[in-house]
């Protein structure tokens, strides 16, 4: 294991300079983010906080190249992304980046494996059977392999998100809000593998939640008020979390 | 609650006017027929109109007691010259004329002679038929007046000569002095050429006929009635008398119903438009009240009844029908006018568009339109009302809700309708009649059709596993997912591709059937003309001059000629042919004796003539001709292959009948072996006669064969309005199928799906889909083909099943074609919502 980890702290494996987007025009323009600048570092797991409507899924929109930015740059894995035409973007999201959404992040016409699967069939890689098994029976899927979404309950369709994301190795998964819908039990058990596969695997997750208790499974958390940044707290806890959030005035 | 409603409209508008475009088609279709349907019948009673000016008192020969008293051979034919007189010597006649008509050869340009119908222009100016368009009507014997069409046709100016070939091939020269409108009719609808002679010009072309009517205008004072009686008195028994209103009265009668029969099968094509376009309706309104799930159950949460939803969604369709039915009124009456339009074309000349809008054609518009739109929404406003309030609360909008419960009755309802369908095809198939036979098995195929309806939603994912195979292993990912999404929701996709299932069914049936037809009737044409060339007479009636067999025989190039007679009998005719041509130029299949008997006075009868007339080999049929006394003639063998006639018999034995003796019906030209310019040779001999037309069996084929395909491509297109509704449908089951999908498209997207592929994953879902209606279309419509040509096979003439897969690969192709461009708009929208804005949507 410690071979994979040995770049903890060393190399950045997506940053924001800058970052400006507006929604709207004129009077009713809304910034959602008015200059973040901000870097995360390969391997370890971060998560993005703020009061609603601060501009946490906005951020993570940009960083992940799926919405543009009206000013400053973003980096994934050196590569510079906002001025990437939509195909580039594509590809950029097939290899190189997983996502976990808060809810609809399956294809209801396919079965939980072949839903795990997609991304790389989609890029035309053939997936790396011994890394799938790992990742399916680690998530406790091996048993719900052949159900369709509709057959699975939120926590485990969340899993499947998961297991997803990460069977391609992307340099950054992203998730927003993946506990969002789920009851505690079910979101500790998605939280967990989350901090796992950074730990044990050297994955890089940066994760979008308004909950402390979610926040305090990251190495570190990024604060987030009315589309600034707003502070950092390095391995946190869900009181220190709470506190900064009060801080804030949220 | 009328708020909600119009919010609603307005906030699906996009959707709503994709559902009416197909409620419009629908409408404007029967409107269409209802309109083109009244404007003709209204124009033949306009021209009846004008024949019936003036007519006060009808005069035609009383059939009914003729007959029975006498043979018809020694009756009068017609009205005699004495009797018109004596007509127009009847007190308070001011005028009477004969009415009758003849196929005349009227001379070309180019010397060739076509057939003209020619009529006695009325002498008494009341009693015309027909408008002088420009110049006169003929007023002495040498002077004509032709059509308006004619003279264009035929090149003909004010002035010149016009050349009729009398009895004998005479030449007779006219001058023309002027041209007349004729309208729409009969004879102008077949697109004939009309003269018109003065009565006496007329009565010389053919001194035998007689005029089977006489009209006559009173003198003013005088009735109708008075005239009549008048008349009766003078001209004694035997004749018919009736007063100009009787006789507009029944011909009326006549002319509706002619007008009537078109319209009927026009109404029918309608109808299966109009089925097409029902199905559409309903899918729309099923889906659209699926996906408004959460919306409904949200009313209901805060306090709609049911029976207020039920009310507003069928509000809903009641707005679209009415707006969709007022567009397709006069979207009908604007295809009716196009219809006119290319029939005035296919006629030549110009004719006025008729729009009469009758309360029935407004009232069958908007039954049609709203009340079709409204039924069709009516099963789908009662799911609305069985939605429970809580589904509001559900994240998800689930309307995998409404997968197929495929239930014990859908499958029991298919059974009923296969056993009626299968029992109604083995019975069909077992009459004798092929009308009949057609019908019943006709309906039979219609209730198999029925019943693939019925399990269309148990179809569709087997159908689909096969029909996906080929994309799935050229397009990968995107086909694979494509192939998921038309499968997903059986009993949506089902009632898509139904729709076109039906058209293409009727398509492909009736493209089948013509097709058999065409090539049983080139099998025979082959079978008929062994010989290289058929010269014949182009005009009806007209024999060829007897000179011109001796003629061919001389020809250097022509192995031997063979000229044949007809003979014509009570409900039956004989082609007399030489001895020596039979099992030469001439072979027919022999069931039953032998054709090395037929000699003087004997015959070979057709088999099914054989059974019809009840006589074998050994019976003596008896022929008795319209002029010249009867024969009785042996038969010595019954053939079968050939149904030239109902029999053969040798040109000796046909001599003995005075109409094979006026010349040849036609004459068969063998050519010696290898000789070039075959045709130019018989050409020198028959370009002279002005009645010689020559055919080769490949010419007959030729032209049978364009007839018949343009009944098929007239038919091709009046169900291709079927298939555009349908087409409508898949567009906009797939458009509101993408709406539902907005956030499956956009997690794609997010997941590394390019746009291209997304754009592709839904032409193909939409190709998909039109394959399952079309292949099944296609199955049916072959499998149904195949019934009716067995159900018109008899034991005297099989009717082979031909597949013309051309005309299957080019609607394949079609059907590939227009689900890509149904496909083109949602695959547009799907491809343009940003990732984030779709994942926002809820
Ligand atoms: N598509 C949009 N159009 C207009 N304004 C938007 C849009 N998306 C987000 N916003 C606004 O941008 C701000 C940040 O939104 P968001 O990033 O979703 O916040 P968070 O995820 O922290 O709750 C909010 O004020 C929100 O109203
Ligand atoms: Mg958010």
């Amino acid at each position: 294991m410690s071979a994979l980890v040995s770049d903890v702290g060393t190399r950045t494996a997506v940053a924001a300079a800058n970052l400006v987007k507006v929604y709207g025009k004129g009077d009713t323009a809304v910034r959602a983010l008015d200059g973040v600048s901000v870097a995360f570092t390969a391997g370890r797991f971060t998560a993005i906080m703020g009061p609603s409507g601060s501009g946490k899924s906005t951020l993570m929109h940009c960083l992940a190249g799926l919405d543009n930015v009206d000013g400053g740059n973003v980096h994934v894995g050196g590569t510079e992304i906002t001025s990437l035409a939509d195909k580039e973007l594509t590809k950029l999201r097939r290899d190189r980046v997983g996502f976990v959404f808060q809810a609809f992040n399956l294809l209801p016409t396919l079965t939980a494996e072949a839903n795990i699967l997609l991304g790389l069939e989609l890029a035309g890689r053939k997936p790396d059977r011994e890394w799938f098994d790992t990742i399916v029976d680690v998530l406790g899927l091996r048993d719900r392999l052949k159900h369709k979404p509709t057959e699975l309950s939120g926590g485990q369709q969340q899993r499947v998100a998961c297991a997803r994301a990460l069977v391609a190795r992307p340099d950054v998964v992203f998730a927003d809000e993946p506990t969002g819908n789920l009851d505690s039990r079910s979101g500790a058990e998605v939280l967990d593998f989350l901090r796992m596969s950074v730990r044990k695997l050297g994955q890089t997750v940066i994760m979008v939640t308004h909950d402390p208790v979610a926040a305090s499974y990251a190495d570190r958390v990024v604060l987030l008020a009315d589309g600034h940044l707003a502070g950092e707290i390095d391995n946190p806890t869900a009181d220190s979390v709470l506190s900064a959030l009060k801080h804030l005035g949220a | 609650m009328l708020r909600t409603i119009i919010a609603g409209l307005k906030a699906r508008t996009a959707r709503l006017v994709l559902s009416s475009v197909a409620i419009a088609l629908g409408v404007a279709f029967v409107t269409g027929t209802l309109v083109l349907g009244d404007g003709m019948s209204e124009s033949l009673r306009d021209e009846f109109a004008k024949g019936a000016r003036n007519v006060d008192a009808s005069v035609t020969l009383d059939r009914s007691s003729s007959s029975s008293s006498s043979d018809s051979s020694d009756g009068p034919t017609g009205i005699s010259p004495e009797m018109l007189a004596k007509i127009r010597q009847t007190p308070g006649v001011a005028g009477a004329d004969p009415r009758d008509f003849q196929q005349v050869p009227l001379l070309a340009s180019n010397g060739k002679a076509k057939p003209a119908m020619a009529v006695p222009l009325a002498s008494n100016e009341k009693l015309r038929e027909f408008d002088v368009v420009d110049g006169r009507y003929p007023t002495a014997a040498d002077e004509i007046a032709v059509d308006k069409r004619t003279a264009t046709t035929a090149k003909l100016t004010i002035g010149q000569p016009v050349v009729l070939l009398g009895k004998d091939d005479k030449r007779l020269t006219f001058t023309l002095v002027g041209t007349y409108q004729q309208g729409t009719n009969s004879v102008s609808l077949s697109g004939g050429d009309h003269i018109g002679l003065t009565p006496e010009a007329f009565q010389a072309l053919q001194p035998d006929q007689l005029p089977y009517e006489v009209v006559a205008t009173a003198a003013p004072g005088v009735t109708q009635q008075q005239l009549v009686d008048n008349i009766r008195n003078a001209v004694g028994a035997g004749f018919q008398v009736q007063t100009g209103e009787e006789v507009t009265r029944q011909t009326m009668a006549q002319v509706s119903s002619q007008a009537g029969e078109f319209t009927t099968v026009l109404l029918a094509f309608a109808l299966i438009a109009l089925v097409v376009a029902a199905m559409v309706i309903y899918n729309t309104f099923t889906i659209l009240v699926a996906q408004r799930t959460r919306e409904l159950a949200l009313m209901r949460c805060v306090g709609a009844s049911r029976g207020q939803v039920f009310r507003g969604v069928l509000a809903e369709a009641l707005v679209m029908g009415l707006t969709a039915s007022v567009i397709g009124l006069f979207g009908g009456i604007g295809v009716s006018a196009l219809l006119q339009r290319v029939i005035f074309s296919f006629d030549g000349g110009e004719g006025v568009v008729r729009l009469p809008v009758s309360g029935t054609t407004v009232l069958a518009a908007f039954a049609v339109g709203t009340l079709v739109t409204v039924l069709a929404a009516v099963l789908p406003a009662r799911k609305a009302t069985r939605v429970a309030p809580v589904a509001a609360l559900r994240s998800q909008p689930d309307s995998g809700e409404e997968v197929a419960r495929t239930g014990v009755l859908r499958v029991l309802t298919a059974v009923l309708f296969g056993v009626i369908g299968v029992g109604a095809i083995v019975f069909g198939m077992g009459i004798d009649d092929e009308e009949t036979a057609m019908v019943v098995s006709g309906a039979g195929t219609m209730a198999l059709l029925a019943m693939v309806l019925v399990l269309g939603p148990l179809l569709v994912g087997p159908v689909n596993r096969v029909l996906g195979a080929l994309p799935r292993a050229l397009f990968g990912v995107p086909a694979k997912l494509a192939s998921a999404n038309a499968g997903r929701n059986p009993k949506r996709t089902a009632a898509t591709t139904a729709a076109l299932m039906i058209g293409v069914t009727i398509v492909a049936l009736v493209t089948v059937v013509a097709n058999s037809a065409k090539e049983t009737a080139n099998a025979e044409i082959d079978q008929r003309m062994p010989a290289d060339y058929t010269v014949s007479s182009v005009v009806y009636d007209r024999p060829l001059p007897k000179e011109l067999a001796a003629q061919l025989a001389a020809v250097p190039e022509v192995a031997k000629v063979a000229p044949t007679t007809v003979v014509y009998g009570e409900r039956a005719y004989f082609t007399g042919i030489p001895r020596d041509a039979i099992g030469d130029l001439f072979r027919p299949t022999v069931t039953s004796g032998s054709l090395a008997d037929l000699g003087d006075g004997t015959v070979a009868v057709n088999a099914e003539y054989a059974k019809r007339q009840n006589v074998s080999v050994g019976s003596t049929v008896e022929v008795a001709p319209q002029e010249g006394t009867p024969q009785r003639l042996k038969v010595v063998a019954v053939v079968e292959g050939q149904r030239l006639s109902d029999g053969i018999m040798t040109l000796e034995t046909s001599l003995r009948f005075p109409q094979a003796v006026e010349g040849y019906d036609s004459i068969l030209v063998k050519l010696k072996d290898g000789v070039a310019n075959g045709r130019a040779a018989v050409e020198k001999v028959t370009d002279p006669s002005p009645l010689a037309v020559l055919d080769s069996a490949a010419e007959t084929k030729e032209q049978l064969n364009q007839q018949l395909n343009q009944v098929l491509a007239f038919i091709w297109a009046l169900i291709g309005l079927a298939v555009v509704i349908a087409l409508f449908g898949i567009a906009n089951t797939l458009t509101l199928s993408v709406l539902e999908r907005t956030r499956e498209s956009a997690l794609l997207r997010a997941l590394g799906l390019t746009r291209g592929q997304l754009r592709l994953m839904l032409v193909v879902e939409s190709v998909l889909m039109a394959m399952m209606g079309a292949a099944l279309g296609l199955l049916l419509g072959v499998g149904f083909g195949w019934v009716i040509t067995q159900a018109l096979s008899t034991d005297t003439m099989a009717v082979d099943l031909v597949v013309p897969f051309g005309q299957i690969g080019v609607m394949l192709a079609g059907a590939v074609a227009a689900a890509v461009l149904a496909a083109a708009l949602p695959a547009r929208r799907a491809a343009r919502t940003s990732v984030v804005a779709g994942m926002a949507e809820a």
